[in-house]
């Protein structure tokens, strides 16, 4: 339970819409006993008053319920597909705050399967659940006050029925599917991380031959999600069984156990058949409900994992200075491994120019996650302006530091929108700059299509270079004062990267730049060199 | 990141009215398999009717002898009563399971169908669309087709016969009444026709913009962090929210149709159900005596309960209608991927001729006069390149990105066939070799090798499943990653994430080489293997590469640094052609 209260919270914003969703079904569920009982009682009523009664309010009812059961149905949807996106965007604004640093060991496509199955499973819990529920809850009196009229046993037998029906079976049915439903949504997470894995690796798929390898994987998941759809559907059906001879009781203990007056009984009888008609489908939606739970809780796990880093509830205001100093940092990224930096202290001076050097492995990068704050020192402390940045808003923190790394992605979209990522309000010329910095202006501009040119996912469109180049763009067009450029000549060639590195000389004074490199040309200029080796920096002259 | 419609949507446009008839056979076609498969369903829902038929006759009779009072023993009416309701019952529980069974027969086979023509076509794929599309239709789109085959199949039958069965009992009871049900019945699936059009165009819309929010929510997934470091996390969800809205009134447009004939069928089992009440009344009413009247009122209170009977096969056809609408996006979804196969540079069946197969040792490479362009508007990639290569040399492909180096070697692995000339294979024309053959002749490294979220060991082990313990340590230690596994706590059995995480691009590199070792292939192919290294991880790298290139033919594409690192013949590309001079040395 505690798992759909975050989710019900969310759709608190959405009163207006469910509320209304639940009226219009309580007036088409009355409308719907009304004509009911008054076709029962005129076909009663003309054979022992010899009158046809109340032809024009039977009419009335028969299209109020037609209407309201179209209105109902509008509404209700309308008010499912409202709440389903409140809970995507929530889903997506809880994993924006805690993959900052990427996915890591999670997998895109088990996300992806909880953004979209998993919340999709949650459709049912207002439509199918709780509408019905509150249908149930206003049918239960009507039918126990009229059966009562008759005879008080019947009353209380129909009404026990009613309630086993709509309020027991529903939850044992939930209960009884909760395993399966788990099953079911981690099976189907399976299935596409199967699927997306032939397919993201299609190149590696037909070189190495394993078309039938990754067949049969897909299948052996597929397997897997049908058993325990199987399972769920069993449930579903035995407790549609139970449902539907619980009914079948009640039909025929009115039947049979109702006395005069005739007209009345009849209309009762009737009356009852329409009652459980509105319930008839609340113990096959109690069985999809624990479907819906385990999404609910797969969807909730994710979106409200702890933060590696949260903020302070009075985060300090972002200084002026954009100085960065590390203090005695010590990090290590397993307990069991070796720290990969210890005691590493260093300044990077507000608007200055630094190198930090050093071989592959030894903390160049993590030096640029740390100061993101995307990963946290086990020892020493990190500041931005003398403001150590733990107490900093991470969002202030990060629109003051650019990084272009190893993992920056280039979506599926334009070379345009991909660049406004960095700024959204970039002019034109901006964006040209940008893209001539990186030293692929000329590249861009001999495409027909320029700047409105398709990367293609990941950037697939081009080559890496191209991409890389690309993200080195969008990262100079950011307006942050410091920039973080992690290896970005990894897949030049050597006069394109000379000629990006004297660019770089004349780029925006008073941002700060940080190259992280493992060697210079040169060709740069800079205010201070700072070599990384056994796991603390050394300064280097520039 | 504004727009969501890809370039090429417009492209498909064009063949919109070709690609509704495919869609239309292929559903035609799926629905003749899957009625073998839904006709258990059927028949237990027909006999679920006549349970439901009886259960009203019952009924009809313990309600006559409530209203009339006459001495008829009502002990029988009641015992038939429940027997009937537990049969109907147990019949409602077989159509159920026999409709599960049917979709997922269906999807099943529809599911490995999809698959197979996907990884057939290859990785071309990838160029015209994002993988997460792909994934979608073979994961959401084939389990939508899940209604298709369990209810559209058996409720499109079901909505025929089981009303037929009722207005033929309710015209022995009564003709007039039975020919205001049938007139009722006639109604619905005239109603659902015309709503069932609009409903039909907006369903497709509607998937495509769920497909279009799906691609979008895993691109931006996988780009989480550079999102959040650009501080664009509010933004992306603000857009995020537009895009489901989209989604939101999109899918609304084709329920507002759908519940339209909804209510059509309200409307006429409403109608049904008060005109047989007065015309029955009115009979009652001038009925002689009382026997008459009490035989009357009986057939009344049957036509009546026949009412519900009627109509429930007729609403399940309704609501199934949906599935068809999900049956048709599908299908056209599917329709649209061999679009590749049309163009026959992404065509891989096997030739005409009987599959050739080329000896497994030593191959010689050659390339004649070899045209070939990804995108006209972009110019050839390869403008004729002709160049020859003896088993067991090595070519060393330089020149600047885009000069052409990747794309002969993505015709040597058979992802794309040129546009014109020819690509020899020990002398034999590539185009007749079958593409399992072609696989085994060769290994591949690219820039970014494809990592698994999984244990390093499998992600190694996918070069060769079978492959022992022994084999997989030796390929470890021949890429040299043996001293980086022994750091490791977990070893070979350390989880690594999607696209590498957990390992640097080195230790990324050398996982490709050790697949590559492990494979053991003749023809060694390398693009760009060591792009995003730093020189001392480069010459580590690439002595393991010269290790991996003894006794192989080699192809490597380089860029100029590199490329006198590993010994062979060098030529020089820009433009999709090879520079003067090296042409010549290269037909030799």
């Amino acid at each position: 339970m505690q798992d759909i209260l975050p989710i019900f919270r969310l759709w608190k914003a959405r009163t207006g819409w469910m509320a209304a969703g639940i009226i219009l079904s309580l007036l088409a569920v009355l409308a719907g006993l009304l004509m009911m009982a008054l076709a029962g009682r005129l076909t009663a009523a003309a054979v022992v008053a010899g009158v046809i009664a109340a032809p024009v309010l039977l009419r009335v009812t028969g299209v109020a319920r037609v209407v309201l059961r179209y209105a109902e149905r509008v509404v209700t949807h309308e008010a499912t597909f409202r709440a389903l996106a409140d809970v995507r965007v929530w889903f997506f604004s809880g994993i924006a705050q805690r993959l900052a640093g990427g996915l890591g060991l999670a997998r895109s496509g088990d996300v992806l399967s909880r953004a979209v199955s998993d919340v999709e499973s949650l459709d049912g819990l207002y439509s199918r659940i709780l509408v019905p529920l509150a249908g149930a809850v206003l049918v239960l009196p009507v039918l126990v006050v009229v059966l009562a009229l008759h005879s008080a046993i019947l009353a209380l037998v129909v009404g026990v029925l009613f309630a086993v029906s709509a309020f027991l079976l529903p939850v044992l049915a939930a209960r009884a599917t909760a395993a399966a439903g788990e099953r079911l949504a981690v099976n189907l997470s399976n299935l596409r991380v199967t699927v997306l894995d032939a397919i993201t690796g299609l190149r590696e798929v037909r070189v190495f031959g394993a078309e039938g390898r990754m067949l049969a994987a897909v299948q052996a998941r597929e397997a897997n999600l049908l058993a325990a759809q199987r399972d769920v559907a069993k449930s579903a059906r035995l407790a549609q069984l139970a449902s539907f001879l619980l009914a079948q009781a009640a039909i025929l203990s009115v039947l049979v156990g109702l006395g005069a007056p005739a007209p009345a009984a009849v209309a009762a009888a009737f009356l009852t058949i329409a009652a459980f008609e509105t319930v008839g489908g609340l113990p096959r939606a109690g069985a999809l409900a624990g479907y819906a739970m385990a999404g609910a809780r797969r969807v909730r796990a994710t979106a409200t994992a702890p933060l590696t880093s949260a903020d302070l509830d009075e985060p300090q205001p972002l200084p002026r200075d954009s100085t960065l100093r590390f203090e005695g940092v010590r990090f290590r990224w397993q307990a069991a491994r070796t720290p990969v930096l210890d005691g590493l202290t260093m300044e990077i001076p507000s608007g200055s120019r630094v190198a930090i050097l050093g071989p592959s492995g030894s903390g160049k990068s993590t030096l640029a996650q740390l100061a993101l704050r995307l990963v946290q020192p086990e020892e020493g402390r990190i500041l931005l302006g003398g403001v150590d940045i733990t107490e900093l808003k991470a969002t202030e923190l990060r629109s003051r530091i650019a990084l272009l790394s190893q993992a920056t992605h280039l979506f599926d979209d334009t070379i345009r929108a991909n660049l406004l990522l960095a700024r959204p309000d970039a002019d034109e010329r901006a964006l040209w700059a940008a893209l001539d910095a990186a030293q692929i202006g000329d590249m861009v501009r001999a495409l027909p299509e320029k700047l409105d040119t398709w990367v293609g996912e990941g950037g697939y469109r081009f080559s890496g270079g191209q991409g890389r180049r690309m993200a080195l763009a969008r990262v100079l067009l950011s307006p942050a004062l410091v920039v973080i450029l992690d290896e970005p000549c990894a897949g030049l060639d050597m006069e394109t990267e000379q000629a990006f590195l004297s660019t770089l000389n004349d780029l925006g004074r008073g941002r700060t730049f940080v190259l992280i490199a493992h060697r210079l040309l040169g060709v740069e200029k800079l205010d201070r060199i700072w070599r990384l080796s056994g796991h603390h920096a050394v300064a280097a002259t520039a | 990141m504004g727009a969501l419609g890809r370039p090429g949507a417009s492209r498909y446009a064009q063949s919109m009215d070709a690609k509704k008839k495919a869609a239309t056979a292929w559903l035609r076609q799926q629905s003749a398999q899957g009625r073998k498969a839904a006709s258990g369903a059927i028949v237990f829902g027909l006999l679920g009717t006549l349970f439901g038929v009886i259960q009203a006759a019952a009924a009809a009779d313990l309600l006559r002898a409530l209203i009339v009072r006459d001495d008829q023993p009502v002990l029988l009416a009641a015992i038939i009563f429940g027997i009937a309701a537990v049969l109907r019952g147990l019949m409602m529980m077989g159509a159920d399971a026999a409709g599960f069974a049917a979709g997922a027969a269906g999807r099943r086979r529809l599911r490995s169908e999809t698959l197979n023509r996907l990884l057939s076509i290859g990785p071309s794929l990838l160029r015209q669309g994002h993988s997460a599309h792909l994934a979608g239709i073979v994961v959401d789109r084939i389990e939508a087709l899940d209604g298709f085959f369990a209810r559209w199949i058996p409720a499109a039958l079901m909505a025929i016969l089981a009303p037929v069965m009722i207005v033929v009992v309710a015209a022995i009871a009564d003709p007039v009444s039975a020919l205001i049900l049938a007139a009722c019945g006639i109604f619905v699936p005239f109603a659902q026709a015309i709503a069932g059009i609009g409903a039909g165009l907006a369903a497709r819309s509607q998937l495509a913009a769920m497909m279009r929010l799906e691609s979008r929510f895993l691109d931006r997934i996988r780009g989480i962090g550079t999102i959040v470091l650009a501080g664009r996390a509010e933004d992306e969800a603000a857009a995020l929210r537009v895009a489901a809205d989209e989604l939101r009134v999109r899918t609304m447009r084709v329920l507002r149709t759908a519940f339209l004939s909804s209510t059509a069928l309200d409307l006429a089992a409403a109608v049904a159900l008060i005109g047989i009440a007065i015309q029955q009344g009115d009979l009652i009413l001038h009925a002689a005596h009382g026997a008459e009247m009490a035989a009357q009122s009986g057939r009344a209170l049957f036509l009546l309960l026949l009412v519900p009977e009627m109509f429930a096969p007729l609403r399940a056809f309704a609501l199934a209608y949906q599935d068809r609408g999900a049956g048709i996006a599908a299908a056209e979804a599917l329709i649209v991927l061999p679009e590749g196969e049309t163009d026959p540079r992404f065509v891989a069946e096997p030739p005409a001729a009987a599959p050739v197969t080329v000896a497994a040792h030593g191959i010689s490479v050659a390339f004649e006069d070899v045209h070939l362009t990804w995108d006209k508007a972009r110019g050839p990639a390869l403008d004729g390149v002709s160049f020859r290569l003896p088993a067991g040399g090595a070519v060393i492909l330089a020149g600047a990105s885009g000069a052409g180096k990747s794309t002969v070697i993505e015709i040597l692995l058979g992802f794309v066939r040129p546009d014109s000339g020819r690509v020899l294979l020990n002398g034999m024309d590539m185009t007749s070799i079958v593409p399992q053959a072609l696989a085994r002749l060769t290994a591949w490294i690219g820039q970014k090798p494809v990592i698994f979220a999984t244990t390093i060991g499998d992600n190694i082990r996918f070069a060769k499943p079978e492959a022992s313990a022994t084999e997989l340590a030796e390929a470890v230690r021949l890429a040299s990653m043996d001293s980086v596994i022994a750091e490791l706590p977990d070893g070979l059995d350390t989880m690594v994430g999607e696209g590498g995480f957990g390992l640097s691009g080195g230790q990324v590199q050398r996982i490709a080489i050790a697949r590559a070792f492990l494979k053991n292939a003749p023809l060694l192919l390398l693009d760009e293997p060591t792009a995003h290294l730093d020189p001392a991880t480069e010459a580590e790298v690439l002595e393991s590469l010269k290790r991996l290139a003894v006794g192989r033919t080699v192809i490597m594409a380089s860029h100029s640094t590199q490329a006198h690192m590993l010994t062979g013949r060098r030529l020089n590309m820009a433009a999709g052609r090879l520079l003067l001079g090296d042409a010549q040395k290269g037909v030799a």
